[in-house]
């Protein structure tokens, strides 16, 4: 009886129709887009469509290849906070190389040959092959949490970059350095050339999409993610599993460190690729993975990805100058809304309230400072303190309602079903 | 019948369901101010979750709940708190990191006059508490330090700080020693000389009808009936509480097994932390090709352990010989055995085997992924084909075999386990409480399933924490006490007295 509606038809179609949270991105970035095209007032949307496009492909596929590693290690229920300090360790990585293989064509700004670059690369790999390791080492074996594991990394592989550049500048050129320049040919193509990080990063997406959707390794990743517990004891080798889940994460960040390098001519472990773990885990999320693991997908990390650096765009196009300052408060507050609106379409609970008790009451200013303060920086002093006091009046009328909401259903039906949890 | 005692506790058709179960069904009952009340049921019947709805935990469906002739409906274990109702939780409530004190106290720390909390009241306050249940537990100490029939007198404790008038014990004795157990006895005495109003939940005969004024039997979630101790015995609570009718079929007729194929013999299992005793103690038993072995025990008797052990799923140490097929095996890892021919279907189906992330045909292929790769890929289709077999076998019934597993009773999701673990066409097919939380037509389906299989010719060791299904399945009956074999029982001689006889013993 029920294989008769197992319409094979019906589950391919489904397959490749993106889910309906997808396509609120796709939804939302056109907005996005649309917004910016018209509100700001140089409108460079329209007179430099070609600059704006290259921009934002090029931070989306930097940003998306380790966002994509991201995705994986919480698809599999883990974390990895070390990304930024991967992506600083494997440029330095990369340029120490060719400092040690050609010191002289370095120092003076020359090509280094395709052969040393080429190993300066793998070199670069190599290391996210090893960081990926200790990383599935340290969670499967010595038993620390994740979270805890990555965040020695996070800090440590940044120092210990900062050290193999100090170390090795100190070896092999005059002077003691903090960056190491790169000006190989090669790497210079690769900065004009947007349209090659933006085929990497669709390259790989549809890698780690037929590793996720058509293999058994991307089912047991799933499996893993989602009852780690029920997945051993369904014969699932577990560690392996997470060894390969760290170690994805780990080399994509380090491929981007390439496409960092090559875009700034440098390797600067300071800074470079600072905070970014942080980006790579709002756009999976933004994306539809859940942080508790086991749910996720490709084609939302990417458009996570997208979305989150599309706003980013518009707020530089809109603030003019000094728009980097803002980058983390947007950042936040996409990742906020995103997943309330995720969470709001999965479950739909009459009951909820938004601003309850005396937790509520207290939230009320805060949010009418929050905005008030921004909209005042932004636009101006008078048309922050309009729409500060018009957010604070809306919250109290939406607080004074579902305080009457409540009251009217507390009187009526005494034995109503709540909603139950799972 | 009634003593005429004013009513302290009403509950009025009761109903509460979970997904694919229905817990409770219409349960009506009344508690007079002052009597101990006893709740008899076996595992499953719906008891605890009818104190968890007393006290607040959880709310009913449908149903009205009176307190003294009052109508009332908790939020929480807050407001039933401040209705005077305090529960002693059968799984304990109490956070390890704390001291014992705090424990007690948890949520009511008694303040200075600074507003900081006064820990010194505290400690005595815990320290008054605990004496009047004899203990010597030090309030300072860290709660999980202590053992787990300490932590359960903390337990008590804590209800007890409450000062309810009403006070429910789920199960309390039933991590105590009999030392333990009598001085819990004396504090209900105590107790129940101050008037309070008892609610007693334990499937324990001997302590039931020491101690009940009266006995609420209850059954697959119904109220089978209430009586005064006076007017029954033992034998005929016992009765009500199994009394099912498909408890009558037996399967296990006319079944004929074959050769052995899995021989245990002096399997040993170290304690999970030192200080405690081992888990398993020499046991030593065969299971042949088309037969049944059941595997009786309390709670923490080593039912799970040593189906564990074989399945090379533990991670302690454990010792002694394991032959499949004649074959002497150690497995490492679940997937040794698995490859070998063993299958399990763990205990907990939603914390052990189920992923909820993964539609049906996701589960039951997911330990024979191998067979439906083609070119390198995982093949939808050959999926399709390859779970279709055993869903039908097992009789699944889902709307698709790519809806979410979630969605589907508890009965449908084992059946799913199971199929997934056909697919693997086992030797051995190890079941570990395989009908917990399933609703009683899914039980009996899922009964004739485990007999078609064992007549197919698979090996089937079972265990249960019912000991109707004990009966109704297996050939011989493995009875535990304490991580020891206390006896083997054929068929013919097993009986549900029996069993219990030697579970409990020493």
């Amino acid at each position: 009886m029920a294989q008769s509606l197992w319409s094979k038809g019906l589950s391919f179609s489904k397959r490749w129709w993106p889910r309906q949270s997808e396509w609120a991105l796709v939804v939302a970035i056109g907005l996005a887009v649309v917004f910016t095209a018209v509100v700001d007032s140089n409108h460079s949307y329209y007179t430099q469509p070609l600059e704006s496009l290259r921009d934002i492909a090029r931070n989306t596929a930097l940003l998306g290849i380790f966002a994509l590693g991201a995705a994986v290690v919480i698809i599999a229920g883990g974390i990895d906070l070390s990304s930024g300090s991967m992506i600083a360790l494997s440029g330095t990585v990369c340029a120490t190389t060719m400092l040690a293989l050609a010191p002289a064509e370095v120092m003076s700004f020359k090509p280094v040959g395709p052969l040393i670059v080429a190993a300066a690369c793998g070199a670069s790999l190599v290391t996210g092959f090893v960081v990926g390791t200790l990383h599935a080492w340290l969670i499967t074996v010595v038993r620390l949490p994740p979270f805890i594991a990555t965040l020695a990394t996070l800090v440590g592989l940044r120092s210990f970059a900062r050290a193999i550049c100090e170390s090795s500048t100190a070896a092999l050129t005059p002077t003691k350095s903090a960056l190491i320049n790169v000006a190989d040919p090669l790497f210079k193509t690769v900065r004009d050339n947007v349209w090659i990080p933006v085929a990497v990063f669709l390259l790989l997406a549809a890698f780690t999409w037929l590793l996720l959707a058509r293999t058994v390794l991307g089912r047991h990743l799933q499996a893993l993610g989602g009852n780690e517990q029920a997945a051993r004891l369904a014969g699932i080798r577990t560690d392996n599993v997470k060894w390969f889940a760290y170690c994805f994460g780990a080399m994509t960040a380090a491929l981007a460190g390439l496409f960092y390098v090559a875009n700034e001519a440098v390797a600067a472990p300071v800074n470079q690729g600072r905070g970014h773990e942080l980006n790579a885990i709002a756009a999976a999320v933004v994306g539809g993975c859940s942080l508790s693991g086991g749910v996720g997908t490709v084609p939302g990390t990417v458009l996570g990805a997208v979305f989150l650096r599309v706003v980013i765009d518009a707020v530089s196009k809109l603030i003019k100058t000094g728009a980097d300052v803002y980058e983390g408060l947007i950042v936040g507050i996409v990742v906020v809304l995103a997943v309330t609106f995720a969470q709001a379409g999965g479950s739909p609970r009459p009951d909820r309230r938004l601003l309850p008790g005396s937790l509520g009451l207290c939230t009320i200013p805060i949010l009418a400072l929050v905005v008030g303060s921004l909209t005042g920086m932004t636009m101006g002093g008078r048309a922050g303190i309009v729409t500060g006091v018009t957010t604070g009046v809306l919250l109290s009328a939406l607080r004074i309602w579902e305080s009457r909401q409540q009251a009217a259903g507390r009187r009526q039906a005494p034995a109503a079903p709540s909603g139950m949890q799972r | 019948m009634s003593s005429g005692a004013p009513i302290a506790v009403a509950m009025r058709g009761i109903t509460k369901r979970f997904p694919g179960v229905i817990a409770l069904d219409g349960v009506t009952l009344e508690v007079e101010r002052g009597e101990l009340h006893a709740i008899c049921g076996e595992n499953g019947a719906g008891k605890s979750t009818l104190m968890k709805i007393l006290s607040g935990v959880e709310s009913p469906d449908a149903g009205q709940l009176e307190v003294d002739g009052v109508p009332v409906q908790f939020s929480g274990t807050r407001a039933a708190e401040a209705a005077g109702i305090a529960i002693i939780h059968q799984e304990l409530a109490l956070v390890e990191e704390l001291s014992v004190a705090a424990n007690v106290l948890l949520g009511r720390e008694p303040r200075t006059r600074l507003g900081l909390r006064d820990e010194a009241a505290s400690r005595r306050r815990a320290a008054d508490l605990l004496q009047s249940l004899e203990s010597t537990i030090d309030p300072a100490c860290r709660t999980g330090s202590l053992r787990v029939g300490d932590q359960q007198l903390v337990e008590i404790a804590k209800a007890l700080s409450l000062d309810a008038s009403i006070i429910v014990m789920d199960e309390p004795t039933s991590a105590l020693t009999e030392a333990e157990s009598a001085r819990l006895e004396r504090t209900i005495t105590r107790l129940r000389e101050q008037g309070r109003t008892i609610l007693y939940i334990s499937h324990k005969m001997d302590e039931v009808f020491r101690l009940a004024d009266r006995i609420t039997v209850l059954r697959d979630g119904q109220h089978v009936r209430t009586v005064t101790r006076r007017d029954t015995t033992p034998a005929q609570v016992t009765g009500w509480m199994v009394g099912r009718e498909i408890a009558g079929h037996a399967f296990h007729q006319s079944r004929q097994p074959g050769p052995p194929v899995l021989e245990v013999e002096g399997l040993c299992l170290s304690a999970s932390e030192p200080g405690r005793s081992d888990r398993l103690r020499d046991v030593s038993f065969t299971v042949h090709a088309g037969e049944i072995l059941g595997i009786a025990g309390l709670m923490g008797a080593g039912r799970t352990e040593i189906l564990e052990t074989i399945f090379g799923a533990t991670t302690a140490n454990w010792s002694g010989t394991i032959r499949l097929g004649g074959q002497m095996v150690r497995f490492g890892h679940p997937r040794e055995a698995c490859r070998a021919g063993l299958a399990m279907v763990t205990e907990d189906r939603k914390r052990l085997g189920l992923f909820g992330n993964l539609d049906v045909a996701g589960n039951v292929s997911l330990c024979q992924l191998s067979e439906v790769v083609r070119g390198g890929l995982l093949s939808r289709h050959a999926e399709a084909d390859l779970v279709a077999g055993p869903i039908k076998q097992t009789g699944v019934k889902t709307p698709s075999i790519r809806a979410a597993i979630t969605g589907l009773s508890g009965g449908n999701q084992q059946k799913c386990i199971i199929s997934r673990w056909l697919l693997t066409q086992p030797r051995v097919l190890l079941l570990d409480d395989p009908t917990r939380g399933i609703d009683v037509g899914a039980k009996a389906e899922l009964y004739a399933l485990i007999d078609q299989l064992c007549r197919d010719g698979l090996a089937v060791v079972l265990t249960s924490s019912e000991l109707p299904e004990l009966l109704t399945l297996s050939d011989r009956v493995l009875v535990l006490s304490e991580g020891r074999v206390s006896k083997e029982l054929s068929r013919a001689e097993a009986t549900e007295q029996r069993i219990m006889a030697a579970a409990t013993a020493g």
